[in-house]
């Protein structure tokens, strides 16, 4: 399978601070990548540098082979990787439905002159926009709430919301900065099958997350870290029997009962 | 502002609003009939120039989210040009308005450009400056724009053959002037622009990370609200056929203000309602006119503690909030 | 060669009172954590209250100094509770439009209390020259210069040295923190931004006395060049925004030898513009809240 996503050597640093040390990642096209790591590990950070907020200290990112370090949000969206935040980065006073509308913004290109003459080129895309967008929020079932205002909504949904927003963009790669905080189980498990659905679609899907079962259960490859660094990448069964990774969750003493 | 339900569904349809809005336009073109002082045809001309400096200022303000505050500026830059125009090279109206339209929104970029990545208040101070500095310009460059003594002898522009000098005259230009800036805003708004100026007034992170190309649009906002602006002011000059540099002061930049920030900020009709009370209140206020600007200052002070959209401002967006949103914040930036 | 170096001097002078500006406008930046626009109209009243004072009691600068600042600190705890109070946690363009209000509203009262013409401040500070030629210093750029280094020692004493100065700094570099230690966050800004504006109105003082000249409608460029030269220093920064003032003297200096006097604005907002342009962040480290 090809490689969609490479990081290579990626440092940040913030005076001080080395947030992010030497991490070197492959991401296979199609699979469900999960990055984990205590708090503070660096992980939204390097998401942050793949996406394009920040601009890494030293490394390279390469996206579908093509080098994308440095290049701004803008432009990364324009290739294919759409994002979700740890925060919810909703437009809060905006409707669902108008929320997706945003994310089709670079699937349509009607400017000053189409607006201002209602010209056909506008009102396809007008058309286009209003049913594509409810075609994405019916996927991610949330039809029924297109007219409620994101801020409305219970905190679940509206994490649903921001990916609908992503999706709108149709993208290659969707990266998830902890899509299943603040979730009970009944719906971290949901979101866990949607997502392995949306991946048989074909989305390369990157989830940071903190929820042990959620990334056990959908991850195929997770890459762990620990103070900026990489401490161990594998799939699941590998990275819970390895000794550091353990080591920086439970420390290095004996744990009653063995480890989880 | 919520309307009551049956009234709502019907303006729904857009039979009735195009109904209400011929009909509406057909009163406003009929007033100069009622032979009204022409100091009242004064008052109102003035209105539908505002309505349009203030609208123009509004698309910058509250519809991108960005900070503009010296947009006296592009008033008069449009002013000086169609006014040089005219006088030095003759040029008809018809040909005048557009390139003072178009010169203030060419200035209207080169002021925007070196701010663009930054926050909004530097682009306040910069818009500050600019306006200053042009008017500074247009004090002493003597040979051009007449120093302190401005511009007289502006000549009436005559159109299709009638010489439209008096204010019952003039009124038609502002109104068509200004009907054309509210229906052409009105579009440019509800389409794929006026979405993405709209997300980046509300959260220009989200925006980017969605592609939205913020610098861009932030320009092309930009230049958008001066070159109504340049257009308002090329209106300008020919109607009170003298300009000189005081009447595009500080001053007059926060006038402007005012009535966006009382009226209101992210809608169309606030800026209509901002420029109707504030010259309402200026001719209130004529006895103790020292007193006008206090006024809108408290009146500006008082928005902003209690409704900081303004009156008929957008109610649903960051600038309504009065408190930072809902929603977890972890840290303030 | 001689014209040249005379306007150095005077930009060194002038760069010193904008360097003043510059500090009282860091300091209430950095402390109150809002960025605010009524620098220009606190410095013009300081101006205002000095010119009353020398009337009142004549030209000692001692007094003229304490009552440009007592006036401008009170305008302050007033430009405070309208303003900055209430809007902690409000979003940050709300404090903003309120400080463009509050600054019209001091600049019109001002017009119309004190009248809309230039009023004179003649020879508060006897006229007299050191120097050869045209090279060397009159009596007044020293004395300019003196308040403004002895100011900048006694604020420098004042954050490093004491108490309220530590709390001070806490609180400019995380209010959550501060308050979490027990500082009361609300009277440290309030004493930060009084300070602040007070030495705003010192400043408003010595351009008085400087030009012998004072116009209620001073704040407007007064208040540009403040942030202008705050800029440099990422607008909480204090040496930098002081070094800024007096870059943006010298450059304003040599900018009207090349040109000419009406046009002394000019250059502090192309100097603005490069600096933004360059150098947006100013040269600060990180250290404080950003505005």
């Amino acid at each position: 399978m090809a490689c969609i996503l490479e990081a290579q050597g990626v440092c940040k640093y913030f005076g001080g601070l080395k947030a992010v040390e030497k991490v070197d990642m492959k991401i296979e096209e199609g699979s469900i990548f999960g990055i984990i790591g205590p708090n503070g590990a660096g992980k939204t950070t390097f998401f942050n540098i793949c996406s394009g907020m920040y601009r890494p200290t030293a490394g390279k990112i390469l996206f579908q082979g093509k080098d994308i370090t440095g290049l701004p949000p803008e432009s990364i969206a324009r290739l294919g990787i759409a994002r979700t935040f740890q925060n919810i980065q909703l437009f809060r006073y905006m409707t669902v439905l108008e929320n997706v509308k945003i994310g089709f913004h670079i699937r349509t290109r009607s400017g000053f002159w189409n607006a201002l003459a209602h010209d056909r080129r506008y009102r396809q895309e007008e058309c286009f926009i209003e049913d594509e967008a409810r075609a994405v929020i019916e996927k991610v079932g949330l039809s029924s709430y297109a007219d409620t205002l994101a801020s409305n909504l219970p905190y679940g949904l509206q994490r649903k919301v921001e990916i609908a927003r992503a999706l709108a963009l149709k993208p290659r790669m969707l990266l998830l900065d902890e899509p299943v905080a603040g979730m009970n189980p009944l719906e971290t498990r949901e979101l866990s099958e949607f997502i392995i659905r949306l991946n048989a679609e074909g989305y390369t899907i990157v989830v940071i997350e903190h929820d042990m079962k959620f990334v056990m259960n959908t991850c195929h490859h997770i890459l762990v870290l620990n103070f900026g660094q990489k401490i161990c990448e594998g799939n699941p069964a590998e990275v819970r029997r390895n000794k550091a990774v353990n080591e920086a969750y439970f420390g290095k003493g004996l744990v009653v009962g063995g480890v989880a | 502002m919520t309307l009551p339900p049956r009234l709502a569904v019907l303006l729904q349809k857009k039979a009735i609003r195009i109904s209400l809005a011929i009909l509406g336009i057909a009163l406003l073109a009929a007033i100069p009939q009622l032979n009204l002082k022409s100091y009242y045809m004064g008052v109102l001309c003035r209105i539908l120039l505002y309505t349009i400096l203030a609208g123009s200022l509004n698309v910058i303000n509250g519809y991108s989210g960005q900070f503009n505050i010296g947009h006296a500026g592009f008033f008069g830059i449009g002013a000086y040009t169609s006014a040089i125009l005219s006088l030095q090279l003759k040029m008809p109206f018809l040909l005048a308005l557009p390139v003072s339209g178009l010169l203030a929104m060419c200035v209207g970029l080169i002021v925007a450009l070196p701010t663009l990545r930054l926050k909004g208040i530097y682009l306040a101070i910069v818009t500050l400056g600019a306006s200053e500095i042009i008017r500074l310009i247009a004090l002493n460059w003597m040979s051009l724009t007449g120093g302190p003594n401005g511009l007289r002898g502006i000549p009436a522009p005559v159109l299709f053959g009638l010489k439209f000098s008096r204010s019952q005259q003039y009124y038609y230009i502002f109104l068509v002037l200004s009907l054309i800036f509210y229906f052409m805003t009105r579009r440019i708004i509800q389409s794929r622009i006026g979405r993405a100026w709209i997300s980046i007034r509300e959260d220009e992170t989200a925006a980017r990370s969605l592609g939205v190309e913020t610098m861009r649009f932030k320009a092309m906002n930009f230049m958008y609200g001066a070159f109504w602006a340049g257009i308002a002011g090329g209106a300008f000059s020919p109607y009170f056929k003298f300009i000189s540099s005081d009447m595009f002061s500080l001053d007059e930049g926060f006038n402007i203000l005012s009535m966006v920030i009382i009226g209101g900020q992210g809608t169309l009709a606030g800026p209509i309602v901002g420029a109707v009370i504030v010259n309402f209140l200026t001719e209130f206020l004529r006895p103790i006119s020292q007193y006008r600007l206090v006024v809108y200052a408290i009146l500006i002070i008082v928005m902003m503690w209690l409704r900081p959209q303004g009156l008929v401002g957008v109610s649903k967006s960051v600038l309504a909030e009065r408190k930072f949103g809902r929603g977890r914040r972890t840290h303030r930036r | 060669m001689d014209y040249y170096l005379s306007q150095a001097i005077n930009g060194i002078c002038q760069g010193s009172i904008y360097a003043l500006m510059a500090i009282g406008y860091s300091v209430v930046v950095g402390v109150v954590g809002l960025v605010t626009f009524t620098h220009g109209e606190v410095i013009m009243l300081g101006a205002f209250a000095a010119f009353y004072t020398f009337q009142l009691v004549g030209n000692n600068l001692i007094i003229g100094v304490i009552a440009s600042f007592l006036a401008s600190a009170f305008i302050g705890v007033f430009v405070f509770k309208i303003c900055y109070e209430r809007f902690f946690n409000a979003p940050r363009h709300i404090s903003l439009i309120c400080t463009i209000g509050t600054s019209m509203l001091l600049r019109n009262l001002a017009q119309i209390i004190f009248g809309p013409n230039n009023k004179p401040l003649l020879e508060v500070v006897p006229n007299r020259f050191f120097g050869k030629g045209v090279v060397g210093l009159t009596l007044v750029q020293i004395i300019v210069i003196a308040t403004v280094i002895s100011l900048s020692f006694l604020l420098f004493l004042f954050f490093n040295r004491t108490r309220w100065g530590i709390m001070l700094r806490a609180v400019s570099q995380d209010k959550t923190a501060a308050a979490m230690m027990g500082i009361n966050v609300r009277m440290t800004s309030l004493l930060g931004n009084s300070i602040g504006c007070g030495l705003g109105g010192v400043a408003g003082m010595l351009l008085a006395i400087y030009y012998q000249t004072l116009v209620a409608t001073m704040g407007g460029s007064a208040g540009m060049k403040a942030f202008s030269s705050a800029v440099l220093g990422g607008l909480t920064n204090i040496p930098s925004a002081a070094a800024g003032g007096l870059c943006l003297g010298i450059v304003e200096n040599l900018g009207i030898t090349i040109s000419s006097a009406s046009f002394r604005d000019i250059f502090a907002f192309i100097f603005l513009l490069l600096v933004l342009i360059v150098k947006p962040e100013g040269f600060a480290r990180k250290t404080g809240v950003r505005p």
